[in-house]
């Protein structure tokens, strides 16, 4: 009887204890994921090592491109097709959006770097990308983008190509 | 332990036997709580199925025809909730509670009035469930798993269903420690663990593995609960919870839980296969140790219930080597079986239909279990009736079928009756067609593309549909057979000898049948072989 007595005491403490266990893995999981990295979808930019000088910037060259889906309502396109800039520098870019339908609509940008590597080296400040754009029926806009191109990028890549596809977002009426 | 121990136990049982309701509601003897569990899950298992029906009913034609999706949804959800924890769970601790005296020399379970109320809590935990269909937003509607946000959100049925299930876990903890404390402390002298039959050792694990996981269950209902009504934020992305994490949790919970349903059911069949092949269990260690592994790997697989959530490839690449390692000691569980019956005398009573009829049905569900562990293939069948028909192989062909092919060969020393042999072998062979026809479509259901859990489908998953459904409404009244013979049996089935199986020789079959209402009140001295099969017995006496 004692026996018995006392393996019941120890069978519902391993029952506590896992009751104590789930909401352990709350705080685990989150300090596993941050010290192994495993779940940074969002990598923060290393900071430059201290000391380091500061690579000179070197010329590349910027193509601007729009696509719109074939049947949606919009006209998309870049005020100058292309120029020269300096890694390291601010580049202004203007695009002109029309909305060529009669009705209000709301638009998403997404924005395509060629070749796809050069991506990561395009930082932008602003864009019309970073969020919804509602139109009024014919309604044309200018929209600003402003982006360094980041001294590390790699040598091959001296020519690049920034391009937009707006896409219609279903559902959602300007108001 | 010694023989002193055990006559301890047993003087604190009454010596008459109760009647009435009484003997129901205060019951305390092993055997009257194990009638108790199995009648009770037998009501669950109509419920589940009734539910199952009105789902397959909704499935049989596109478009909707009876009920609204959220209604749908409710089915799904309750049935799931209603078989894994009402039917399939308390069937094994009510075996476990009948025979497990009876197959080591125990006189009774170690904790008998903790094991009334294990037994007494299920029914309020079953009526908060099902009312919860009545109250202002109907049943749970997020799927048995309840993952959030969809449970955080849902109406108060939610919330009778997360009290349903903390009773429900105080229920198995309970039934889980008295199936330890008598296994480890109450066998009879001579029973030793590395002897013991294979449904005992079976029954252990399970109930270790109940003890480690049923509170991580009730723990994260729990965070849903304060989720919902205390304003915590643990799975609410906008205060800085994460809803991924609930899934990390419950399948933590939730893959053991798939062992605690098929391990009994492992060790029924290890008890079954032996007896109607007239030859000794092969490979008893393996077992105990394949077992035991299959145990511990549980709990480092659990996500592989989420390749889609956006696990980085390395944590993929883990979970998926390491589901596919529980294969090794399923597969030698599988190998022992078959060699077991290999040159074997073997009958096909009832009990071995069924028995053979896991095995077979049981290994297709276990190979499609194998074929969803590949992250790369399981993100095409997330969610899709693939995994439907994957787990309905392992729990309808595995847990159901092990468990009629207990009730079957333990009825005669349960009730002292025969049941009818005829209807016996009519319900195995109408069970096997009838589930193959309900559930294997659905694997090309699932491979086609069809998902769970939608009341509506494309046109092209109708003729699958329409098979599945008229399969599993046959299969559904088939359980009619089988209730219809229990019943008729037991009132009025020809007396049973003692061993009414010619290879049985495991101790519940040196006691006289029916077993008495009190037995080994003094422990027997036994010498036994492996699987607990009794090569002598000296004393060992009851009322
Ligand atoms: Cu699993």
């Amino acid at each position: 009887m004692r026996d018995n007595r006392i393996l019941l005491k120890k069978l519902l403490l391993i029952a506590c204890l896992m009751f104590g266990f789930a909401w352990a893995l709350i705080p685990m999981y989150r300090v596993i994921c941050e010290v192994t990295g495993i779940n940074r979808v969002v990598k923060a930019d290393a900071a430059p090592a201290a000391g380091s000088s500061i690579a000179p910037g070197v010329p590349v060259k910027l193509v601007f491109d729009a696509n719109v889906q074939a049947g949606l309502p919009w006209q998309v396109k870049p005020l100058v097709r292309s120029m020269m800039a300096r890694t390291g520098e601010f580049v202004r870019v203007d695009y002109e959006i029309t909305n060529a339908s009669n009705r209000r609509v709301v638009g998403q940008a997404i924005p395509r770097y060629l070749p796809a590597a050069a991506g990561p080296y395009v930082h932008k400040l602003d864009c019309f990308c970073f969020k919804e754009q509602a139109f009024a029926p014919g309604e044309t806009r200018r929209f600003p983008v402003v982006f360094v191109v980041s001294r590390e990028l790699p040598a091959e890549l001296s020519e690049l190509t920034l391009a937009y596809t707006v896409f219609d977002v279903p559902g959602k009426v300007a108001s | 332990m010694n023989i002193a121990d055990g006559t301890q136990v047993a003087s604190h049982i009454q010596h008459d036997k109760p009647r009435g309701l009484a003997r129901w509601l205060f019951a305390t003897n092993h055997k009257d709580i194990g009638t108790l569990y199995l009648w009770f899950s037998f009501a669950m298992f109509i419920s589940g199925g009734v539910m199952a029906l009105g789902i397959r009913a909704e499935l049989f034609s596109p478009g909707l025809q009876f009920w609204q999706p959220e209604l749908f949804n409710q089915l799904t959800t309750l049935h799931g909730l209603v078989m894994v924890f009402g039917a399939i769970m308390p069937a094994f601790t009510g075996l476990a509670n009948w025979m497990l005296p009876l197959m080591i020399g125990a006189p009774d379970m170690a904790f008998a009035r903790m094991n009334n109320w294990s037994f007494w809590l299920l029914p309020p935990a079953a009526l908060l469930l099902m009312i919860s269909f009545w109250v202002p937003g109907g049943a749970a509607a997020a799927g048995w798993t309840l993952y959030a946000p969809l449970s955080t959100q849902g109406g108060m049925g939610t919330d009778l269903t997360i009290f349903a299930i903390h009773i429900l876990g105080v229920s198995s903890i309970m039934g889980a420690i008295n199936i330890v404390v008598t296994v480890l402390n109450l066998r009879a002298p001579g029973m030793t663990l590395m002897k013991m039959p294979m449904f005992a050792w079976a029954s252990l694990i399970t109930a270790y593995l109940i003890i480690a996981v049923m509170p991580v269950l009730a723990g994260v209902v729990t965070m849903v609960l304060t989720d919902r009504h205390f304003g915590t934020h643990f799975f609410n992305a906008a205060g800085g919870g994460d809803p991924v994490m609930y899934q990390h949790i419950f399948w933590f919970f939730g893959h053991p839980e798939v062992y605690i349903m098929a391990l009994p059911a492992f060790g029924i069949v290890s008890q079954v296969i032996p007896t109607f092949a007239r030859k000794p269990l092969f490979g008893y260690t393996s077992m105990v140790y394949a077992t035991s592994s299959i145990a511990i790997l549980s709990f480092m697989v659990w996500a592989h219930h989420m390749f889609t959530t956006g696990m980085p490839a390395t944590a993929q690449l883990f979970f998926m080597y390491a589901t596919m390692l529980i294969a090794v000691p399923t597969g030698v569980k599988v190998f022992n079986w078959v060699a077991t019956m290999w040159e074997g005398a073997m009958t096909f009573e009832t009990p071995m239909l069924f028995a053979i009829g896991f095995v077979m049905l049981f290994t297709i569900g276990g190979l499609s279990g194998v074929i969803l562990s590949v992250a790369a293939v399981d993100i095409q069948l997330q969610d899709t009736y693939y995994v439907v028909a994957h787990f309905h192989y392992v729990l309808v062909a595995g847990a159901l079928f092990s468990l009629f092919s207990a009730v079957y060969y333990w009825f005669p020393k349960m009730t002292g009756k025969m049941y009818s042999e005829k209807l016996g072998q009519l319900h195995f062979w109408w069970s096997l067609v009838w589930f193959n026809i309900t559930f294997f479509p659905m694997h090309f259901l699932g491979l086609a593309g069809m998902p769970r859990r939608i009341p509506d489908y494309a046109l092209q998953f109708t003729d699958f549909n329409a098979i599945a459904s008229v399969g599993a409404f046959m299969f559904g009244f088939g359980q009619l057979i089988f209730f219809y013979n229990m019943v008729r049996s037991i009132r009025h089935g020809q007396p049973a000898p003692q061993k009414p199986w010619e290879g049985a020789n495991t101790l519940e079959w040196a006691i006289a049948t029916p077993a008495p209402y009190h037995s080994f009140v003094v422990a027997p001295q036994l010498e036994v072989g492996d699987n607990g099969v009794i090569l002598e017995m000296k004393g060992g006496e009851h009322h």
